[in-house]
Parts: C-alpha cells; sequence; structure tokens
C-alpha cells in the first residue's frame, strides 16, 4: 500500500540502463520517413501543403512543448520541431485523417528520439519498465517488508517548481514521455498509447512508475 | 503474487486521478477512498503532484519559428516542381492562349453558372444547417436529462471539467465556476454535432439543468424554442455557445451575461 523502498534515485540511477537501439524504438509511425522516401525526388503540390497546414500547423506549440522535454533545451527542440515539420509534410499523405494531434505528435516524439540519437546519444536513456533491483526488491520483501507509511507521514509537495522540473527531467525517457504527454499536452491514455506505439496498460503502469519515481525524486531533495 | 494487488491499487489510483476509470470503477473507488485514509493521503498527494507538474512554466513556441518552418517548405515544396516546366515551354503556352479564347469566354459563362447556383445551394444549405444544429444541440439536451446524469464528467470543479475537455477536443472552451451568481458547475460531456465532437458544459439553476454547447466560432444559431427548450445563442471571438434550458429566455438572458462576463476576464489559476 505503499511506494516500494526500492523506488529511490540511488536505485533506479543504478538500474541498468538499457539504450534502445534506433530503429527498433522508432517502428511504426514513422515509417512514412523513412530514408528511401527522403532520398526519391519528392514532388509534392498545393493540395499537399494545404493538408499539411491544417493538419500540423495548429499543434505546432504542442509539438514545440513536446520537443523541449523530450531534448531537455530550446535550441534542440527548435530543430526537432522543424526536422518534425519536413518530415510530416513529406508523409502528409500518410495521414489517415483520423486524429490529426496524434499524428504530428508520434512524428515529433519519434523525430526527437531520432534525433537525439543521432547528435547525443548519450541523453537517451530508456530503462526497462520495471528495473531489475526494484523488480528482485519487490520478489524478495513482498508487500510484507514495505512499510506502511501513515497518512501524516506522506507529506504533500512544498516542492518549487525548480525542482519539480530537474525531477521531471532526470526521468528515463519512457517515463518522462508518458507523463509529458499526459500533464504538459494533456493526452488522453488512448493517444498517449497511439504516440509511444506502446499497449495502453503499458502507458497506465509507465504512468503510475514514473509518477512513483516523480515523487521518490522530490522526496530526496527535502 | 500478494505484489499485484499493490500494484493494481497504484494503477486504479492513476487511471482515476486521470478520468479514465469508467463509472462504476470510479464510484467504487470513491467509495474506497472516502474509507481508507492511507489511500486517501496517497491520492492526495497524487493531486499534488499533479499540481506541481502542471504548475511548471510552460515553454512558449519561439516567435518566428512558424515562419521560417513556412518558408522552408515554400523553398523545397510545390514551386520548384512547377516552375522549371512552365519555363521550358513559353512558346506553346502562348500559343494555347490565343487559340482557346473562345472556350475561355465559356468556361468562364459555365463557372459564373455554377457560382450562380452554388452560392444559392449553399445559402439553402447553411439555412438548413442552422435549424439542423439548433435542432441537434436540443436533442442532446433532452438525452442528457434522460440519462442517468446529464453530463460525462461529474464536477463542480472547473480544474477538473476544463482539462477533462483539453484531453478530449482540440479545442476546448474557458469552464468558468458562476456559483456565485446562482448557475452552479455540475460537469460536462461531449457531444456529438453533425460529425463533430463539442464540448458542453452543464450547469444547474435550482432544479433546472442548462446546457452549454460551444460550437467552433463563426457559426451562428438563431435564439429560438425547440419542443418547449428555450435556445440561446452568442458569440466571442473563439466559440459559438448555445445555451438550451427549460428556463424562462430572462433567466437565460442572465445566464449568458454571467457567462459572458466570466469567461472574458482572463482565467485565474
Amino acid at each position: 500500500m505503499t511506494i516500494p523502498l526500492s523506488v529511490r534515485r540511488s536505485h533506479f540511477r543504478r538500474a541498468e540502463l538499457v539504450e534502445v537501439v534506433l530503429e527498433q524504438q522508432l517502428e511504426g509511425p514513422d515509417r512514412l520517413s523513412g530514408p528511401q522516401q527522403a532520398a526519391a525526388p519528392i514532388v509534392q503540390n498545393q493540395d499537399d501543403r494545404a493538408v499539411f497546414d491544417e493538419v500540423f500547423l495548429p499543434h505546432m506549440a504542442e509539438a514545440y512543448r513536446l520537443a523541449h522535454w523530450l531534448t531537455g533545451n530550446a535550441s534542440d527542440a527548435e530543430d526537432v520541431v522543424q526536422d518534425a515539420a519536413l518530415r510530416a509534410f513529406r508523409g502528409i499523405r500518410s495521414f489517415g485523417a483520423v486524429n490529426a494531434r496524434a499524428w504530428s505528435l508520434t512524428i515529433v516524439r519519434n523525430t526527437a528520439y531520432s534525433w537525439l540519437m543521432k547528435n547525443r546519444p548519450k541523453a537517451v536513456v530508456f530503462t526497462d519498465d520495471l528495473s531489475a533491483a526494484e523488480q528482485r526488491q519487490l520478489e524478495q520483501e513482498g508487500p510484507q517488508g514495505t512499510r506502511i507509511e501513515t497518512p501524516e507521514e506522506i507529506a504533500l509537495f512544498k516542492a518549487d517548481a525548480e525542482d519539480v522540473q530537474r525531477a521531471l527531467a532526470e526521468l528515463p525517457a519512457q517515463f518522462r514521455e508518458a507523463i509529458v504527454l499526459r500533464e504538459i499536452n494533456q493526452l488522453n491514455y488512448r493517444d498517449i498509447a497511439e504516440i509511444t506505439n506502446v499497449p495502453i496498460g503499458t502507458v497506465m503502469s509507465r504512468l503510475s512508475r514514473g509518477r512513483q519515481l516523480l515523487i521518490a525524486l522530490l522526496g530526496d531533495r527535502t | 503474487m500478494t505484489s499485484s494487488l499493490k500494484d493494481d491499487d497504484e494503477l486504479l489510483m492513476n487511471a482515476y486521478c486521470d478520468g479514465e476509470l469508467d463509472p462504476a470503477s470510479a464510484i467504487e473507488f470513491e467509495r474506497r477512498l472516502a474509507a481508507d485514509q492511507a489511500l486517501n493521503a496517497r491520492y492526495n498527494r497524487l493531486l499534488s503532484l499533479r499540481t506541481a507538474v502542471r504548475a511548471l512554466p510552460r515553454y512558449e513556441l519561439p516567435s518566428g519559428l512558424q515562419d521560417r518552418i513556412k518558408s522552408a517548405l515554400d523553398a523545397n515544396g510545390p514551386g520548384q516542381a512547377q516552375q522549371p516546366g512552365e519555363a521550358r515551354l513559353p512558346g506553346q503556352v502562348v500559343r494555347l492562349h490565343q487559340r482557346s479564347w473562345s472556350f475561355r469566354a465559356l468556361a468562364a459563362a459555365a463557372v459564373l453558372g455554377a457560382v450562380i447556383s452554388g452560392a444559392a445551394t449553399l445559402t439553402l444549405e447553411r439555412y438548413q444547417q442552422r435549424e439542423d444544429v439548433a435542432r441537434e444541440i436540443v436533442a442532446d439536451h433532452i438525452r442528457g436529462l434522460l440519462a442517468p446524469q446529464p453530463f460525462d464528467v461529474a464536477s463542480s470543479d472547473r480544474h477538473t471539467v476544463k482539462p477533462w475537455f483539453t484531453s478530449r477536443l482540440p479545442e476546448s472552451p474557458q469552464v468558468p465556476d458562476l456559483a456565485a451568481q446562482g448557475f452552479m458547475l455540475v460537469g460536462g460531456r461531449v457531444d456529438v454535432i453533425g460529425q463533430d465532437p463539442v464540448a458542453t458544459i452543464v450547469y444547474k439553476h435550482a432544479l433546472h439543468t442548462i446546457s452549454l454547447t460551444t460550437l467552433p466560432s463563426g457559426r451562428s444559431v438563431p435564439d429560438q424554442v425547440i419542443s418547449g427548450y428555450n435556445v440561446r445563442s452568442w458569440s466571442d471571438a473563439e466559440f459559438t455557445y448555445v445555451a438550451v434550458s427549460d428556463l424562462p429566455s430572462p433567466d437565460l438572458a442572465t445566464f449568458e451575461r454571467a457567462f459572458s462576463a466570466a469567461s472574458a476576464a482572463p482565467e485565474i489559476k
């Protein structure tokens, strides 16, 4: 009934970090901007441009916000959004006319990761959804092993914005993106699942884990 | 495994916090929340985390980025594909122009005719659409009254209703709390008008329910009475609002004034 003690910064720092291979992570909706298409001469017409203006442009502010959180700084975010806009324009015919917002953000998200892999590969860190250390601790101790916190012990946050920002930036990528998509872009689970290309159940557990990690990180600081 | 029980709780709490539980599970969870002090404390902590994350300063789109992107697209988009083709055949183009004078006159006449009749049908269609829109909105209101509750998200807290809309719709209206003016915020729902999902905010005034549906601005709906319900509409820069209620029309006018005044004021966070 409480946050496992194992969810402490030191533990997930030590947890095995998995750098996910680019192709593996970016399969799915990013197909549309694969290298084979970029190499071929692109002949696009006024209609494509009109569709692009209608589909991608309205979500530009959100796209930038997401890119900023995924890359961690403003100039990288600009590069990513520009890159993503170009990819979106080239792939505009693959837009299924269903959810322009999710479609656009999917491209931004995938562009952000491929951009990071290319330019700052060290910055991209994914972990297993449940790290080995946490798994072990859970199995050894079980729920009885974890201390039940009394309501009085569960303090509300008085963390300032800077701490929250830093803690969120420190989260492993898949937890950070889930929380950013949920809280900053305010998307529902279905859209987050579509954008990050995982089942809804995984979105749920990432959000839950991510928030626990945030709480633990912020708790460590105070 | 026993630990999965604990995990489930955590997931349930998060899903509830995100408004993603189905109504039955949500009610059950609320019951547990009320009974279990420890769970309640953890839930409050989760809420305070959410507040902290949402209060983070927003990264704003740098001015000029959108223009840079547009001009980048202009540079490698349609322009390149067309201009070389035109440049290669100037003679042909000119000859074609001379030869086809009568065709052009004919084409112009045809286009003119099409435009006139098109405009006529458009006006007719638009008129019918306006009627249909009002009727659809009233139908949604009635449907709301017949359902166990007239909303999908129940909350008198505008900080719950507004994000709920935001996560479901590309554009969502301000959700002012008008309790001080006698109109209680009770919740919100998504209605489908034509093919488009739109936000409807639900207020109560004494025992009367008011559905306030928000359409993209520019779609005027005339004030009228449909099936005994008063329909009143007004617009601001962002939306066209259509209020439906069994309230008498002077009261509905009061509601309009209260809502306009509150939604025009900058939102206090």
